[in-house]
């Protein structure tokens, strides 16, 4: 088996809107994913597989998945795509209609082996809710899915984060039947990550055993309120994205998650000049 | 119009066994011509979606197994790379846009040109028949009406292959019956690769210019509609792909003996317990005292084009035969059976 690290970047809630509509009259959600994908389409080396864990569009509109087809397609790296709660799963297999789905109606759910590893994405969306839910169909998918290995590590990505975060107003529409999740992956110790989005923060806790993370947005973060002082906020904050990096090794590998802002920032500037001595 | 030839495919060894051991899909291996409509036949866990989903690229085969395109190894290809049209029984249209631009999505995000991609909408639209609905919101249309736009949608782009799984199931019997000649016309017309999953074995025979027949995770025979039907090379075959009498009896000299008499047979070698099918339509009835074979009437039905009558006492278990419109005659009456040498089919390996 090579060694060579595999590399996933996770990006989420694109909220891409009609062309020339800004996200809740403020964010211009079209020119935020435009600059995360020049980034993506830079950065080297190239990373193996996009995953976009929800809220691909807004509304959600026809109009609005048009607009996400244009602005993805100068994406040079394969991409797996779940619904978020600001999708519709129609829509969206009309979008993507030629996509690795595991059923041919109802939730979106697809893995895709990825060199030494296994990717699994989860649709965690209920038609006309914020909240989020495994159907029981997703939950024996993805159970089965596991069980098909006992040694690849694997990635478990959906839109909905399994676990509370302090914010309330976001709480109160996480993942409804997280334990239901927490009962399959506690049985597969392969799972070696579980990466959410839906919160536009990052965040670091674990989850059934195993490393969980949200992803941050490449647009607007929600307002990081603890304490329920302020009414349901957003602020412009620096945008990002998470690359997940994966290096095999005899140990059983390691997975290192990588938060990486969105912009054009000074630099690189070498630390060593070419006496070799530190500047 | 232009036709897309499309891809011959490859199926290399490919099988698929799931975590639990089950296998779904023995390994198996089949050549599909470039422009070809292979039909994937069987009753449901026979395997048929398994093999669909390998070649649309939604599942990995076991190890070993491989997918061309032509001569292109598709095996680690995903599936958004692998340039296939798929019609499913749900239909995966954008329900508040019009047919037309549900028609021309596809080559709308590839970006083909607005005259040549209203040129192409046109020419869809025409193929399937739905002239006058261009301007309609998919809500507002019918589940067959639907039907015509995905299968439109899914050729405009002119995949390499087209993949359809029941794509007629959900819709009623008299508009399937419909669709499926429509289908028949449009599959010839385009002269695409396609490869149709179905538990039906009427559309099968129409669609198909070869059936592969399946049967629990396993191919049962591979051949044209004729080959299937006349020639099952099983128990299983003949009796899936249209109605079918199996009879069993010692074979003779040239002669199957049965318990209401014997029938002459095309060159079959002797056997003391043989396993013959003999389809329905190609039992003659005929009066008592001419025939070789007989028995006695227990049931007539008409209906309409043809009569189905129940003939006992002619074989191990009761007879059902096909027979004309015309002819009279009522239950408990005794009468002469006759059947062509070469329409009854000794199953190899049944006995």
């Amino acid at each position: 088996m090579s060694s060579k690290p595999v590399i996933i970047a996770q990006i989420t809630d694109l909220h891409i809107k009609a062309p020339g509509e800004l996200a809740y009259g403020k964010v211009d959600t079209a020119q935020a994913l435009a600059r995360c994908i020049a980034e993506l389409n830079a950065f080297e080396p190239r990373p193996d597989l996009v995953v976009i864990s929800g809220d691909l569009v807004d509304t959600p509109t026809s109009e609005e998945y048009e607009h996400l087809w244009r602005l993805l397609s100068p994406l040079t790296i394969p991409f797996v795509a779940v619904p978020g709660n600001h999708d519709s799963r129609e829509m969206m297999r009309a979008a993507f209609a030629d996509r690795a789905y595991a059923h041919s109606s109802g939730a979106l759910d697809q893995a895709r082996p990825l060199g030494p590893l296994d990717i699994v994405a989860l649709d965690s969306h209920v038609t006309g809710k914020p909240h989020g839910l495994l159907e029981p169909a997703t939950l024996a998918w993805l159970d089965a899915t596991l069980t098909s290995s006992s040694t690849r590590p694997a990635l478990v990505f959906l839109h909905h984060p399994p676990f509370r975060t302090g914010i309330e107003h976001m709480d109160v529409q996480d993942l409804f039947n997280a334990d239901e999740l927490a009962d399959i992956i506690r049985r597969h110790p392969r799972v070696r990550l579980v990466a959410a989005g839906h919160v536009h923060r990052a965040t670091l806790t674990t989850f059934a055993g195993t490393a969980a993370t949200i992803c941050p947005a490449p647009n607007h973060a929600v307002d990081l309120d603890l304490g329920a002082l302020r009414v349901p906020s957003f602020r412009v904050e620096p945008p990002a994205f998470h690359l997940h990096v994966w290096f095999p090794g005899d140990d059983g590998g390691r997975l290192v998650t990588h938060h990486v802002p969105i912009g054009d920032f000074d630099g690189p500037h070498p630390f060593f000049g070419s006496d070799g001595k530190l500047l | 119009m232009t036709t897309a030839h499309g891809a011959s495919v490859h199926i290399q060894n490919c099988g698929k066994t799931f975590a639990d051991g089950t296998q779904a899909l023995a390994p198996a291996s089949l050549d599909i011509v470039s422009g070809e409509t292979l039909v994937l036949l069987g009753p449901s866990g026979c395997g048929k979606t398994t093999m669909l989903r390998i070649i649309a690229g939604l599942e990995t085969p076991d190890a070993g197994g491989r997918v061309l395109f032509d001569s292109t190894d598709m095996t680690a290809v995903p599936i958004e790379q692998r340039h296939v049209g798929m019609v499913f029984q749900s239909y995966a249209l954008f329900p508040n846009m019009t047919v037309a631009d549900n028609i021309g999505y596809g080559l709308k995000i590839r970006g083909v040109p607005k005259a040549e991609r209203a040129a192409r909408i046109a020419e869809m639209v025409a193929l399937t028949n739905i002239g006058g609905l261009e301007n309609r919101r998919i809500d507002q249309l019918s589940g067959g009406q639907r039907q015509r736009v995905a299968l439109a949608r899914a050729v405009a782009v002119r995949p390499r292959v087209l993949l359809l799984d029941e794509p007629l199931t959900a819709l009623d019997a008299s508009l399937r019956d419909r669709l499926r000649c429509e289908l028949n016309r449009l599959l010839r017309e385009l002269g695409i690769t396609a490869i149709y999953v179905t538990h039906d074995q009427a559309e099968a025979m129409e669609l198909g210019d070869r059936i592969v027949v399946m049967r629990k995770g396993a191919i049962a025979q591979i051949g044209t509609p004729r080959e299937v039907y006349f020639a099952p090379q099983n128990r299983f075959v003949a009796e899936f792909v249209g109605a079918a009498n199996i009879v069993e009896g010692p074979v003779a000299s040239g002669r199957l003996t049965l318990s209401g008499g014997w029938l002459a047979l095309d060159g079959a070698g002797d056997q003391p317990k043989a396993v013959a099918m003999i389809r329905p339509e190609t039992i003659g009835i005929v009066t008592e005292g001419d025939a070789f074979w007989r028995g006695t009437v227990d049931s007539v039905s008409f209906i309409g084009d043809r009569q189905r009558i129940v003939v006992s006492g002619a074989a191990d278990k009761p007879l059902t035969v096909d027979a004309s419109n015309r002819i009279n005659v009522r239950a408990g009456e005794r009468v002469g059976l006759s059947v062509e040498p070469d329409a009854v089919r000794v199953l190899p390996g049944e006995a």
